[in-house]
């Protein structure tokens, strides 16, 4: 097979930090090759280098065997290099079709023809495999249809081989499914992909070689026949994974009791929590399951004490805290790791120290001032233990990967000691040694007492880490499943809102 | 080690600012024809030329510092608020009426009238804070409007029931309040008096509470991301009546010094024709709101108009010059402003949304 793009002994300097050392790696024609390795091992380095938004301090970048120096992303499209980011880059009140040509539109005279645009589109659409209705509005489409739309943009500007970053992160069971199916497809027709992911049975799946990437080191490449998703951890941790499994629990009181709650939506929509009713025991990991927007959120947002509902009750550590302020709430004995975390859990421009001490406020009160100095001791404690990589505590967290960043969150939540947990997509972004320390320490949590209630978007983790399991679906509780009866194809079934057609 | 170098840079901004400001005030000096070095060495002395002019530019820097750390500290809370003209207008004409009518010791007086001041600019700042609670009425707005309603209203008040009708001259403006409740000069002959003593403490007072406090922490969180600050449990109705309050009353305590200090009555105009407030609302901009930082810039803004004085007492270079140099500065500071304003804007808009 042709090789179309070729790294050679690339390096990639920041000062004295070398982010990548001596990258050779190739892409030939019709082949899907995944790129793995944890938070901050060089991927999107590497990628930046390709896609022409850094240059390499040395090596070579060949297309099609002849040496290339892209300087910015224009270039790098121009050699049919095309990139779809992990964050969807749409106009949501522009159609599809607009979205799509935008850059190349299809003109009559000097206007914009939209109907030749959207011929354009449908036939494009049709020849990959991938239908899409090019009239409707980008931000009325689900996120499987938005990356869709973001694949054919850059089928469109003619790119052969396609850069996905993290494709999976907020899709649907179902929609991952297709979208490998669809790139698997459009491999079949020639066009090449890089594959970025955390998720191993994705790469499994659809990948026909893996490169791994450890410490901007390549510590291997191979053909997916050949390996197996425990060798490809080892490669990327650099040691064995230890498996965890839920030990039988003898759950105790109950810590956290909902009964009933509504939360009413805008005029004329759906209620966004309708009846729920649920509770979390000591010693218990109770998981909520759902395609994100089902009610998850206000859920969530209802026990923490954001939001008012409209009826019902929220009892925590025996005390009714209903529309109770956060503070009163968190001190009754919440303790929360929020789903997102740039919007609820820290402060881009706030210093690590300071997104350390949220929560913490009157542990480290020395006579109205903070003491810095014992929060610093405890910081340090974190960052060895969850090995927070960070220039220091001093450093802006914009400045974090996101993966260290939620594991500093983790860290700061698992230290507010308090008997219940909402722990929301805990694990989102993060590498497979940090998603281990969280998950272990959720269990130990869980060993010791703790009751937690575990939303996560991800069913594998679902499935891992809870005694029982509630499905959520149109803000209500669509179904409960104990740890022994579940199954993947059930939840999704229940996700859906399979049950209630049936 | 950290503290001095995050002070450093506080310190930095102001004066890389106003570097760039004296570079577009010597272009226009040379589109006069004039000697840039010359005017500038004119506009050095004439505002640290000597311990006269040195004391005069702190004098007028006084009120500008004051202003500006009340509004450095609502900046950091994410309260755009843009009253300090208004607040430091009611706290001058509470501090005058305080002076004039309440008995007891001189001292006793000038000290009531202070915190009088300083109490009526945080009430009244305090108030837009209420509205925008209440009723969500943007507080941009808000305070500049109420900026006009202070203003007119303090002049009305002096033009008509607390006029002074001793003397010969129709001037708007209360009667002279007594020597002994007067703000003490600090050195005899000069104009700088104990305001300024104020002002500085304040400056390293508010250092301390927003970098080092408790609630200096959750204020400058809420600032940062206001969804944050609700996630971990930070009151926003209580943190806005704190900022806003200490704002206005810094804003209202900047009124009284001028009024116990300088004018030694209030006299129409004379707060609002200086433009202290706007000049505060500069120095906090100029310095990222970093406390120290807004002092500096204070002296330095300060330091321009006194310096522009000298200018066209010495040269044929026009007062404007200094305008020149200020409104290079402005611009700087409210693309500045303007995009902070729009970030918050933008942030808030995107919560949830997915695309």
């Amino acid at each position: 097979m042709t090789v179309l793009l070729e790294m050679q002994g690339i390096t990639k300097k920041y000062g004295d930090f070398t982010a990548n050392h001596d990258i050779h790696f190739d892409v030939r024609k019709g082949e899907i090759h995944a790129l793995v390795g944890e938070n901050g091992a060089g991927k999107t380095t590497m990628m930046r280098m390709l896609y022409g938004m850094e240059q390499p301090t040395a090596g070579r970048i060949l297309v099609n065997g002849k040496e290339v120096h892209f300087h910015d992303p224009s270039q790098a499209i121009r050699h049919g290099i095309g990139m779809v980011h992990q964050h969807f880059m749409l106009f949501p009140s522009f159609t599809l079709a607009e979205n799509i040509v935008i850059g190349g539109e299809p003109k009559k005279g000097a206007f914009f023809d939209r109907q030749s645009a959207a011929d354009k589109v449908r036939e494009l659409g049709e020849r990959y495999g991938m239908p899409i209705d090019p009239w409707k509005k980008a931000g009325d489409c689900p996120l499987g249809i938005q990356q869709r739309t973001e694949i054919l943009k850059v089928l469109y500007q003619g790119a052969d081989v396609i850069i996905l970053d993290e494709p999976t992160g907020v899709l649907t069971p179902g929609e991952v499914k297709e979208l490998l199916a669809a790139i698997k497809g459009l491999a079949a027709q020639g066009k090449s992909f890089i594959l970025i992911t955390h998720k191993l049975h994705e790469v499994m799946e659809a990948a026909d070689r893996i490169t791994v990437l450890r410490d901007g080191v390549i510590t291997g490449q191979m053909a997916a026949n050949d390996t197996d998703e425990e060798q490809i951890s080892r490669l990327m941790v650099g040691r064995e994974l230890v498996q965890m499994s839920r030990a039988a629990r003898e759950p105790g009181e109950k810590v956290l009791d909902i009964q009933a709650i509504k939360l009413a939506g805008g005029k004329g929509s759906k209620p966004l929590l309708d009846d729920v009713s649920l509770s979390v025991r000591r010693g218990e990991i109770v998981g909520i399951a759902g395609i994100s927007g089902n009610g998850q959120s206000e859920l969530l947002q209802v026990i923490s004490g954001l939001r008012q509902p409209d009826r019902g009750t929220v009892e925590l550590n025996g005390a009714d805290v209903t529309g109770a302020p956060v503070r009163q709430i968190r001190e009754q004995g919440l303790a929360h790791i929020p789903e997102d975390r740039y919007l609820w859990g820290a402060s881009r421009d706030a210093t690590v120290l300071d997104n350390g001490l949220m929560g913490h406020q009157q542990r480290f009160r020395k006579r109205g001032l903070i003491d810095r100095s014992s929060l610093r001791k405890v910081m340090n404690e974190w960052v060895q233990r969850f090995a927070i990589k960070t220039g220091s505590l001093d450093t802006q967290a914009q400045f974090l990967s996101g993966g260290n960043l939620q594991k500093l969150i983790a860290a700061r939540e698992f230290a507010q000691q308090q008997p219940f947990l909402i722990a929301a997509e805990p694990t989102r972004g993060v590498d497979v040694g940090a998603m281990e320390l969280i998950h272990g320490e959720l269990l130990e949590r869980c060993r010791g007492g703790d009751g937690i209630l575990l939303v996560s978007s991800e069913l594998t983790e679902i499935l891992k880490l809870s005694d029982r399991i509630l499905v959520m679906y149109e803000g209500r509780i669509a179904g409960e499943l104990t740890a022994e009866q579940a199954t993947e194809e059930q939840i999704s079934l229940l996700m859906a809102g399979g049950k209630r057609q049936s | 080690m950290n503290v001095i170098k995050r002070t450093l840079l506080g310190m930095l901004q102001p004066v890389v600012a106003v570097l760039i400001g004296l570079i577009a005030g010597a272009v226009a000096i040379l589109l006069i024809g004039d000697s840039v070095v010359d005017t500038y060495r004119e506009m050095w002395n004439g505002a640290f030329g000597s311990f006269y002019f040195l004391t005069n530019t702190l004098t007028r820097a006084t009120p500008i510092i004051l202003t500006g750390l009340g509004v450095a500290l609502a900046f950091r809370a994410g309260f755009f608020n843009m009253g300090a003209t208004g607040q430091m207008v009611l706290g001058g004409l509470a501090a005058a009426i305080t002076g004039l009518y309440m008995p007891g010791p001189g001292w006793l007086v000038m000290i009531m009238a202070l915190l009088v001041g300083m109490v009526v600019g945080g009430l009244w700042s305090l108030f837009a804070g209420y509205m925008d609670a209440r009723f969500g009425v943007n507080l941009l707005i808000s305070t500049l409007l109420l900026n006009y309603i202070a203003s007119l209203f303090a002049g009305y008040m002096v033009s008509f029931p607390l006029k002074d009708r001793t003397g010969s001259a129709a001037m708007s403006q209360t009667p002279m309040l007594e020597a002994d409740v007067w703000l003490p000069k600090l050195f005899s002959g000069m104009s700088l008096h104990a305001g300024f003593i104020l002002a500085v403490l304040a400056a390293v007072a508010i250092y301390i509470f927003i970098h080092h406090s408790v609630a200096g922490y959750e204020i400058r969180m809420l600032g940062n991301n206001p969804f944050f600050a609700a996630y971990g449990g930070v009151k926003r109705g209580r943190m806005m009546v704190v900022a806003m309050l200490t704002s206005g009353a810094l804003a209202g305590l900047a009124g009284a010094g001028e009024v116990l200090g300088t004018q030694h009555r209030y006299l129409d105009g004379a707060l609002t024709s200086a433009d202290y407030g706007w000049s505060g609302i500069m120095a906090t901009l100029l310095a990222s709101s970093h406390p120290i930082g807004t002092a500096v810039a204070g002296i330095l803004l300060a330091a321009l108009q006194t310096g522009a004085m000298g200018v066209e007492r010495n040269t044929n270079v026009p007062l404007e010059v200094a305008s020149v140099i200020q409104a290079t500065l402005t611009l700087f500071v409210s693309a500045r402003f303007g995009y902070l304003f729009l970030k918050r804007r933008k942030e808030r808009k995107n919560n949830g949304s997915a695309v």
